[in-house]
């Protein structure tokens, strides 16, 4: 059951509901934008002014699979510690409010919710976590509730919430 | 699917095509945007539940993304080919869901498949309307992948602007004016 790998990494236990952790700051440059929408979401108004100005979006802006990806970096980059992440189950509720224009800086907070463990699998607590992805001006550009697995420390013990 | 919104009906379905994850793609998103040990590194990742390297979750709907972009471009053509006018596809609000069912390993192949569910016309943005697509992608063994409920939009082909409509369409051209009419 023991993972070397996670031995030292962050644990289900480790976990507590109200925890936020803060996202950094990441600048969305021109050659960014183009080169993600290029790979995996050539719209035209992604990859270039003209067709954006006249789209919906009003200007060239980032993929909003670009806005999640690098969320989700940031979220592992500013982690406290490593954690033991058995993977993702699924995300709810995703909206892209506005869109990220070239040279935007995003940033903003990852918020556990809730901590549950899973009555299938013991190894296995669920963690959900709120995303609040916001632009330098403060507007939200990206919402998502993301549920996480995280390594259970100790399996045995009784499945009842965790002490927030 | 770059129809016009009107030539677009509930139950409709598309088939987007297949990519075959190889390791090394799996590795090169994984360190840009997911790094975790059992993304990037295939010995480590031998010591998680999933016993071997898996794609980020992000990176086959990143994938899937594309394959729907290039479906939509192919459609495109196909409506020119035959001397009609394509439609127009605009950006998504967002996913009500999203569900990973299947972890991807190297060397599987997924197929992507798009349903619409539903549809109707946008109420805040006139001349458009809204879709709801569930995307389903699939591995060669037939295991869902990942399923999701994924909203489009669309422009109305048949849209006559009320007068109030148009004025506001007029007065967007002048950004002093827009503030006005945003009100």
């Amino acid at each position: 059951m023991s993972n070397p790998v996670t031995k030292n990494f962050a644990h289900y236990e480790d976990l507590r509901v109200g925890q936020q952790i803060d996202l950094g700051a990441t600048k969305l440059t021109r050659e960014m934008i183009v080169s993600f929408a290029t790979r995996f979401d050539p719209f035209p108004f992604h990859l270039n002014e003209r067709a954006a100005n006249a789209s919906l979006l009003g200007g060239l802006s980032a993929s909003g699979w670009q806005t999640g990806a690098i969320a989700l970096r940031m979220l592992l980059e500013n982690f406290p510690e490593k954690l033991a992440s058995a993977g993702g189950l699924g995300f709810k509720n995703l909206r892209w409010k506005r869109p990220v224009m070239v040279n935007d800086t995003i940033g903003g907070t990852v918020t556990i919710v809730a901590l549950r463990r899973t009555k299938s699998n013991r190894q296995w607590g669920i963690a959900t976590l709120d995303f609040d992805i916001r632009n330098q001006k403060g507007h939200t550009v990206m919402v998502m509730v993301l549920d996480n697995l995280v390594d259970v420390r100790d399996p045995s013990a009784p499945l009842e919430e965790t002490a927030t | 699917m770059t129809r016009w919104y009107e030539d677009i009906e509930p139950g409709d379905r598309f088939d987007l095509g297949q990519h075959t994850f190889n390791e090394r793609e799996i590795i090169e998103f994984s360190l840009r945007y997911d790094n975790q040990y059992f993304h990037t590194d295939p010995e480590l990742a031998k010591h998680s539940h999933f016993q071997g390297i898996i794609a980020s979750g992000w990176h086959t709907v990143c994938v899937g993304q594309r394959k729907l972009v290039d479906s939509l471009f192919a459609e495109e053509e196909r409506l020119r080919a035959r001397g009609q006018e394509p439609g127009v596809s605009g950006p998504s609000p967002g996913i009500n869901e999203m569900s990973f069912k299947t972890p991807v390993r190297p060397g599987d192949t997924v197929s992507y498949v798009l349903i619409v569910s539903n549809k109707r016309v946008s109420n805040s943005i006139p001349g458009w309307g809204l879709l709801f697509n569930r995307m389903e992608a699939t591995n060669q063994r037939g295991e869902a992948v990942y399923c999701a409920e994924f909203v489009g939009f669309s422009k109305l082909r048949d849209f006559r602007p009320s007068f109030k409509q148009r004025l506001a369409m007029w007065a967007a051209k002048f950004p002093l004016l827009r503030t006005l009419f945003k009100k």
